[in-house]
């Protein structure tokens, strides 16, 4: 706890001309004089004489915090950086450039400062945040460094490769009895270099034999992955190789599992397994394999093929949900025997659809198979979309110039076929005609990619959560958390998900995507070696700690942290894996006995600065008082980008920043209430199926709590219109003010807050 | 719903087509960008978007029938603009080639003038058969005294009776082809408009009048299409009006010789060579300067053509060679035989005649045969309502 605190008020930005510092200071030295034996004023502090000075003040005072009342911390960061405690508290955004004078102006006319009191109340609470933080001091480790890789196919091979190439042991399991994967059973690739126009060999069997040839990597073949106990940088895999099983001493994992066929069920719809000579795209690339393309009527050669990529007939639409289709085929009957909970197989439909950037791709190659094989034959593409997307464009135009290469968007209405085995394939609103048809000779059907966790667990953990990935029913069964902000990252840190298991793409991207996790994952290991957070709180020291003479066995924490971290014992206490933990106090928000803090972020700290806030004892004279607890990943920053735009919101609000709504615990709004404050906002991030949370389940969980928070607030006759959470998204600044302006009208309705004055 | 048409893709035609002068057309996207940039084409239907994708799915019936072909004036605005390089602009040009290659019987005559390796064949037939007119004549040796080419080639015994029979067998075949075409194009669909009464149907000899007053005499529509196509313009109608020219001499010429054989006073007004003052010779010289300025500014506008946006074809510079051909050794007969140098002048009036020869007994055949073809078409789509244009638009672009 930082007991000899400096204190530093910048007057530059506009800050001098608007705010009263000196006496700021007066009021800092007034109430905390004796945690601070450094008060100061500044014309600008960013200058390198000011920070000079704070440096030699922290030397000549042995101080062992800084408060800087100045700028946002998200800027000057790297300007503002001491060796001890520092807080920085944001009076320019929050207050200066972000002050509303209309508002303001009848307490104005009354005498009332509202600018001067907010900034100095935002100092006092920087000063008492101080006084309940400390420097973390982490356990640094020794930790594993060999990466495994779970499966040996394209990605995983490549991922084994360039862990092996910085430096790391690998271990490389596979299941089947030969290294390569799907890439085996693959005729020819779609480009993967320049000039990105030919199809080209999958160079599988290289890649095999510089795996082989690499002494860091230990290749397992025939092998599984039986389960994997403890925590990132200290795991141990126990590997089953012909029926032996042995342990290892795991660091990171890649899983590498790629993905399986989509059950041709799927396809019946359209013909398959009805008319003949319809096939799957994976029955086709595994003919042109073999050497001969053959109807499997009469194993000839066709002499025209449709490739048919207009999948709607087995896709569910909104006026006519196809039960059928959608439904699981492999779904075991209702009644069948109880045992463990299956695990649950998200193998859909939708497979199709989401495969769909690569059955167009495999359709330009497979109609270039057709043109290798039979110079007179023709190929026939009928696309509801053909989607391409970057360089491929390229291998697209190349294949369309083929003159044998016919395409045409075309919604596919049914598939016939006639007596001497041919197929006519009806299609609507064609580039051709409003309603035609086409007659060949075979007819080919995309294959939808299904990954292998729609199937099985995979990773076979041994957390307390269960074996597999949480919440994999939200991407369909794709090892996948969020991949626009954290690629490679699954729900459970030190495990990174690379190529199809992760979504559906080609091998080119698959390179890109080994490439990644295995640079994670060689991250995971070093950070963790130093005693600091993976991400996405990359670096940070604090950890969580335990007081567990209280803790009451309610096992909300174990069961509500969203990445798995808390293991238990038989009675219930939580045990924790540091490794695991990405920091974020989800934990802290769920424990009703405060019983988990940070060093530098704490329950009793969030509430003393709550408890600085200053309250007027009526609305009337100094305003209401709101409470703004805003998510430092997404809100905080966009009310940063409002001010910097100086957009001004309502002076009556105060903010504090936490490390995600998650964390939010209930006795701060409990604190707040009863200290007469008129409302609390929770601003955080967007949750549901297209979430935004960085630690992915913390503003849902916050959203959850609220409500048991407004049963609280009923039975003590408080409007539970009082307590509100909001999803905000990091671009939405320009919306943060409005929220602001109707929550203070609501407020200004419902009154004061009963308890104002207690 | 309409009942499905079968649709019968043709992998041979799809290369017909690439090999003469569509052999970028795979390269569409259908994004229609030519067909909204188009200044000619009609709102319903417009081409060249369904012409590309036929094109690419060689559906052959469709695209011979198909008229639009002919209301393309081939200014390359669509090929400038195509994102692709797909040059809509040749493939109309390259269905039009087709044309000249497919439509009128003896069809071998249009192979042969597809391709440049047949040349030698078409370049013998008359070469021989005037050499073997100059040998019954004067045993190919050069005749003594002023020059007169009739001393070589008796225009009643030789000239005449071959370029008459000429004549009447490229007649003969045109009315077969634009019989043909007609009946192609009798399978158009029909176009209306909305909530607009239709006009009454037009006379074809009224769609003619419109025809040759709105686009032969004033190439009107030729020099609305394009953006920058004065060089284009100019030349075309220059060498139309030399060609014109040159029609009327010829027709004066042979209406007096033979009308002479009945009316007698005729005769001297075809007696040639003329004299330089005769007003017939001063038209026929200025028909020739005609022709040689179109030439000039043809030649070069396709020479400076940037291939990436079009590219010119084996028919587009054999007409333009024939007739280079036509009007210089035309000129250098006129001029030789001026300056009396008969060791050249005899030899060159030998090379115009079987110049002459190639640009008229292969008409049909040939890029000039758009004379016959365009012009049936653009009366057709009047009368059958294709054209005018309901709503002519503005339209402007910049590349």
């Amino acid at each position: 706890m930082a007991e000899k605190i400096g204190v530093y008020i910048c007057g530059g930005c506009d800050i001098a001309a608007a705010v009263n510092i000196e006496g700021i200071a007066a009021s800092v030295k007034n109430k905390y004089g004796g945690n601070c034996p450094v008060i100061k004023t500044d014309a600008v502090l960013c200058s390198p004489e000011s920070v000079a000075r704070i440096k030699a003040d922290v030397k000549e005072n042995a101080l062992d915090a800084v408060c800087l009342c100045a700028c946002s911390p998200r800027v000057k960061w790297d300007v503002f950086a001491f060796d001890v405690l520092t807080e920085r508290v944001n009076i320019r955004e929050f207050c200066v450039w972000s002050f509303d004078k209309q508002t303001s102006a009848p307490d104005a006319a009354k005498g009332i400062d509202n600018l001067t009191i907010m900034a100095q109340e935002y100092t006092l609470m920087g000063v008492v945040k101080l006084t309940k933080s400390s420097v973390p001091d982490p356990e640094t480790l020794t930790t594993n460094k060999t990466i495994l890789v779970l499966g040996g196919g394209f990605t995983g091979l490549t991922a084994a490769l360039e862990a092996a190439a910085v430096g790391h042991e690998v271990v490389l399991v596979e299941r089947k009895a030969e290294l390569g994967g799907r890439a085996l059973g693959m005729y020819k690739s779609i480009p993967l270099a320049p000039p990105y126009t030919e199809t080209q060999d999958t160079g599988i069997d290289k890649l095999v034999a510089a795996v082989r040839g690499n002494a860091k990597i230990k290749a397992l073949t025939s092998s599984e992955l039986k389960s994997l106990g403890g925590a990132p940088g200290l795991y141990t895999a126990q590997i089953e190789t012909g029926g032996a099983a042995h342990d290892y001493a795991i660091g990171a994992v890649i899983v590498a599992t790629g993905w399986e066929p989509q059950a041709a069920e799927f396809l019946a719809p359209m013909g398959y397994g009805s008319i003949r000579n319809v096939v799957t795209a994976a029955e086709f690339e595994a003919m042109a394999k073999k050497g001969a393309i053959a109807r499997p009527s009469d194993g000839k050669m066709p002499a025209s093929v449709a490739f048919v990529l207009d999948v709607g007939m087995c896709l569910a639409t909104p006026e006519a949900p196809r039960e059928d289709a959608c439904a699981n085929p492999a779904e075991p009957a209702e009644g069948a025997e109880a045992g463990p909970a299956p695990y649950p197989n998200t193998e859909s439909c939708k497979h199709l659809a989401y495969s769909s950037e690569l059955t167009s791709l495999v359709a330009l190659k497979q109609a270039g198979y057709l043109r290798e094989k039979n110079e007179n034959g023709l190929a026939m593409i009928v696309y509801d979309h053909m989607m391409v997307p970057g360089l491929n464009e390229r291998y697209y135009k190349a294949a369309q110039d083929d003159p044998g290469v016919m395409l045409t968007k075309g919604t596919v209405a049914g598939l016939t076929e006639t007596a001497n085995g041919q197929i006519v394939v009806n299609c609507r609103d064609s580039l051709l005609g409003e309603n035609i048809e086409l007659l060949c000779d075979m007819v080919v059907l995309p294959t939808g990619m299904v990954p292998t966790t729609a199937h099985e667990p995979t990773v076979n953990l041994v957390y307390r959560q269960g074996p597999q990935f949480p919440d994999l029913g939200l991407f369909d069964g794709f090892a996948d958390s969020n991949y626009i902000c954290f690629p490679y990252e699954t729900r459970r840190t030190g495990v990174y998900a690379a190529g199809c298991v992760h979504q559906p793409m080609t091998m080119a991207q698959a390179a890109d995507d080994a490439a990644g996790a295995a640079l994670k994952a060689v991250q995971c290991i070093s950070s963790i070696n130093r005693g600091v957070a993976v991400h996405p709180r990359s670096g940070d020291k604090s950890y969580p700690v335990f007081n567990f003479v209280r803790c009451t066995q309610c096992k909300r924490c174990t069961e509500e942290c969203p990445f798995g971290a808390l293991d238990d014992d038989e009675k219930g206490t939580p045990k924790p894996n540091p490794t695991r933990c990405r920091r974020c106090g989800t934990c802290m928000g769920a424990c009703p006995e405060r019983v988990i803090s940070f060093d530098n972020y704490n329950v009793d700290q969030i509430g003393t600065m709550i408890r600085e806030m200053g309250v007027p004892a009526k609305i009337e004279e100094g305003g209401p008082r709101v409470l703004i607890l805003a998510c430092e990943n997404d809100a905080y920053p966009a009310l940063d980008m409002a001010a910097f735009r100086k957009t001004a919101w309502s002076p009556y609000v105060r903010f504090i920043p936490v490390r995600c709504l998650g964390s939010v615990n209930a006795i701060w709004v409990a604190d707040a209430m009863s200290k007469g404050i008129d409302g609390v906002m929770l601003l955080g991030c967007k949750y549901g199926d297209d979430y935004q949370c960085h630690f992915v389940k913390g503003s849902e969980l916050c959203n959850r709590r609220k409500e048991n928070i407004a049963e609280s607030l009923k039975r003590l006759g408080v409007e539970p219109e009082r307590v509100d959470q909001y999803q905000v998204s990091i671009d939405e600044y320009d919306r943060i003010p409005a929220l602001i302006e109707s929550f203070m009208d609501m407020i200004k309705e419902k009154g004061p807050n009963p308890f104002k004055g207690y | 719903m309409a009942e499905p048409v079968r649709i019968q893709p043709d992998l041979k035609f799809v290369k017909e087509l690439q090999d003469v002068g569509g052999e970028s057309l795979k390269k569409c996207y259908q994004c229609a960008t030519c067909s909204v940039a188009c200044p000619l084409s009609p709102a319903e239907n417009p081409y060249p978007r369904k012409e590309m994708l036929w094109a690419q799915w060689g559906l052959k019936d469709r695209l011979l029938n198909d008229i639009d072909v002919w209301l393309c004036h081939n200014c390359g605005t669509c090929s400038d603009l195509c994102p692709r390089g797909a040059k809509p602009g040749d493939l109309l040009g390259a269905l039009r080639n087709m044309v000249y290659r497919k439509l009128v019987a003896p069809t071998v005559i249009g192979e042969w003038m597809s391709s440049s390796k047949h040349l030698p064949k078409l370049i013998a037939i008359p070469a021989l058969l005037y050499l073997f007119i100059w040998w019954l004549s004067t045993g190919l040796t050069i005749p003594e005294g002023p020059i007169e080419y009739g001393k070589l080639f008796p225009g009643d015994f030789t000239i005449d009776p071959i370029f008459g029979a000429v004549f009447l067998f490229v007649c003969a075949c045109f009315a077969g082809g634009v019989l043909k075409l007609v009946k192609s194009f009798q399978d158009l669909p029909q176009t209306f408009a909305v909530g607009v009464k239709a006009p009454p149907k037009p006379t074809l000899v009224a769609c003619l009048i419109d025809v040759v007053k709105d686009e032969i005499a004033t190439h009107a529509k030729f020099n609305q299409c394009g953006k920058d196509n004065s060089e284009r313009f100019t030349g075309h109608l220059t060498l139309f009006y030399g060609f014109a020219a040159l029609a009327i001499v010829t027709s004066v010429v042979a209406v007096a010789h033979w009308g002479g054989k009945i009316l007698p006073f005729l005769t001297p007004m075809g007696h040639t060579p003329m004299h330089l003052t005769n007003p017939v010779k001063i038209l026929a010289n200025v028909g020739a300067v005609l022709l040689l300025t179109g030439l000039i500014y043809l030649t070069r506008r396709r020479m400076n053509a940037d291939p990436a946006k079009s590219a010119s074809n084996y028919y587009d510079w054999y007409l333009l060679g024939v007739i280079w051909a036509v009007a210089l050794t035309g000129a250098f007969s006129e001029l030789l035989r001026l300056a009396g140098i008969p060791t050249l002048a005899y030899p060159v009036y030998y090379l115009h005649l079987v110049a002459v020869f190639m640009l008229f007994a292969y008409l049909p055949w040939s890029k000039l045969g758009h004379l016959v073809y365009r012009t049936t078409a653009l009366v057709y789509a009047r009368y059958s309502g294709r054209l005018p244009l309901a709503h002519p638009e503005e339209k402007t672009f910049s590349v």
